[in-house]
């Protein structure tokens, strides 16, 4: 496959490097997680009653909404597709287990997706690019307003919405945003920052995953509650947060081009060297080289590569899509060789089509 | 990673210690086989911190929650009738099974919520249109009270008028047995 078919049948709406604040927020996610009253949770519920929830909810949202989404069963599915779909952040990885009864509900741009019988019986997600709170809940809400009206949900006065897990239970709602925070990690001063906004109700981890360390310098920002506090209050609050963040951010830049700009700029554009030139590339290395190229953009040091690349590559260069990409099974070390060869074919692409455009350079 | 050695099938994810003749022996378990599993015991050093683990921390495991509400010793033995869960196995597996749960524990809840929630016991935002639309109106009305407080406090008293009239249309569609209208 040629490399810009491959992009372009992989790339998803919320890569695309636009939205609010996109230079720091790479992409706003909210997740609604609801059950059906007469069913017991995943944890506890038959086979026949996993059954009859996937049918009810799948039937409630193609019915409705027909022609826009559609329908897939994990245990259908291949395993480089379901994981795929994981390194997109379309389906959780428990979801992708094949021996549990899930499905998922995508939208045809794939900025919703619902997961079926996953920790809850339903899990709406959206995501969009950029700083987008509020786009990405009004698309969520609309969508759980359409399941309401044909489903009965587990709901209760005092609780709220009755979840499997007791820290989902109330609103239900896990809003995040993916965050690009190089110069707090350079300074240390998100090993600071984070315990304090901890305190307000707010968590913030590596994007991939519980553990700490960030790959890239990507975090996950999201609220830590849903009892208490409304949808738009829990959405606010997040959205000051993450505000404070993208300011501290800037100042911290402006600080290291003030302080050490050469020595700044020799480590961009060596890693600019090695994404554009390797022809070996471990996983941890190519995400700490983009996330330095993605700083150079941004500080306007580093000129002919677009962003909206890095977006792609930062998902590109996990194992599912390398195999995919390669169309087969891959060792570690070919892993590194495909991932080298993947960074080196999409950005003397960009170059070559960039150049041609304007004066000539080569 | 680890897969449960119960079914064998999902990745395991709650380490239980149990007691075999005179012997602790370690299984490590999925999710859902550790729901069904009789005795629990959940290893505070397994990592990363989940929500059990979190539970057992806070109430110092379900033994001490046991010894310390000796007053709740009547709710330990209540099952809950659709899955068969008690408040001590959730304590330990740290989800609920379903629905009916929440009744059946609804005296411990709001301890156990507000631990995970800041404090807060009670649901704010959302209510599904089709759940209730009488009780929908009453909590618009609620909201529309505690603006109507703050505007009086403000002293902003045309806005505190509106927002009574506001309340009144309200509690007069509610006498009218209706709530039939959109409610936002
Ligand atoms: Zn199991
Ligand atoms: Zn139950």
């Amino acid at each position: 496959m040629s490399i810009e078919n491959f992009m372009q049948n992989a790339v998803t709406g919320w890569m695309a490097a636009h939205g609010e604040h996109s230079d720091i927020v790479m992409s706003t996610r909210i997740r609604l997680a609801r059950n059906l009253r007469s069913y017991r949770f995943p944890i506890a519920f038959t086979e026949e009653e996993s059954m009859a929830v996937d049918s009810a909810v799948s039937g409630a949202l193609l019915d409705s909404e027909g022609g826009t989404y559609s329908y897939m069963k994990m245990a259908d599915l291949p395993a480089l597709e379901r994981h795929v779909l994981v390194e997109k952040h379309l389906i959780s990885p428990q979801l992708a287990n094949p021996d549990r009864p899930g499905s998922v509900i995508l939208s045809e741009d794939e900025t919703v997706s619902v997961m079926v019988n996953e920790e809850d019986h339903i899990r709406i997600q959206c995501i969009y690019p950029g700083l987008q709170l509020k786009g990405a809940y009004k698309q969520a809400d609309a969508v759980d307003d359409v399941l309401e009206k044909e489903l009965s949900y587990a709901f209760d006065e005092d609780f709220g919405y009755l979840t499997s897990c007791p820290s989902n239970t109330g609103s239900g709602m896990r809003a995040s945003v993916m965050m690009h925070l190089p110069a707090l990690t350079m300074t240390k001063q998100i090993n600071r920052i984070i315990p304090a906004i901890s305190r307000l109700g707010i968590v913030v981890r590596g994007s991939y995953g519980e553990g700490s360390e960030a790959p890239g310098n990507v975090y996950q920002v999201s609220n830590q509650t849903t009892l208490g506090k409304t949808e738009q209050e829990i959405l606010a609050d997040l959205g000051n947060i993450t505000e404070r963040l993208i300011a501290h951010e800037r100042k911290s830049r402006e600080l290291l081009l003030a302080k050490s700009r050469i020595a700044l700029e020799n480590r961009l554009f060596r890693s600019l060297g090695t994404i554009t030139y390797a022809r070996l590339l471990p996983s941890s290395e190519a995400a700490r080289c983009l996330s330095d190229v993605r700083l150079g953009i941004d500080l306007d040091i580093i000129h002919d590569v677009d962003m909206s690349i890095l977006n792609e590559l930062l998902i590109f260069m996990q194992p599912g899509f390398l195999q995919q990409y390669a169309d087969g099974e891959l060792t570690q070390e070919e892993m590194d060789i495909c991932r080298a060869k993947l960074f080196r074919e999409r950005l003397n692409v960009e170059r070559a089509s960039a150049s041609s455009e304007g004066t000539e350079e080569r | 990673m680890m897969i449960c050695e119960n079914c064998k099938e999902r990745p395991a994810s709650v380490i239980l210690t149990r007691e075999s003749m005179g012997e602790a022996i370690e299984l490590q378990l999925c999710e859902k086989c550790a729901f069904q599993a009789q005795t629990l015991h959940v290893d505070p050093n397994q990592e990363p911190l989940s929500i059990q683990q979190f539970l057992s921390h806070w109430f110092g495991g379900a033994e001490l929650f046991q010894a310390q509400q000796p007053q709740e010793a009547a709710h330990q033995g209540s099952e809950c009738p659709t899955c068969g869960l008690t408040f001590l196995k959730f304590l330990d597996v740290g989800k609920f099974g379903c629905a009916t749960c929440y009744d059946t524990f609804r005296g411990q809840l709001p301890r156990v919520l507000g631990k995970l929630h800041n404090g807060h016991a009670m649901h704010k935002g959302k209510i599904p249109v089709s759940f209730n639309k009488i009780y929908a109106v009453k909590k618009k009305i609620e909201a529309i009270r505690v603006k109507m407080q703050e505007a009086v406090e403000a002293e902003r008293f045309e806005e505190a008028a509106a927002l009574r009239d506001e309340a009144n249309a309200l509690k007069v569609r509610l006498a009218d047995g209706g709530g039939e209208s959109h409610v936002d």
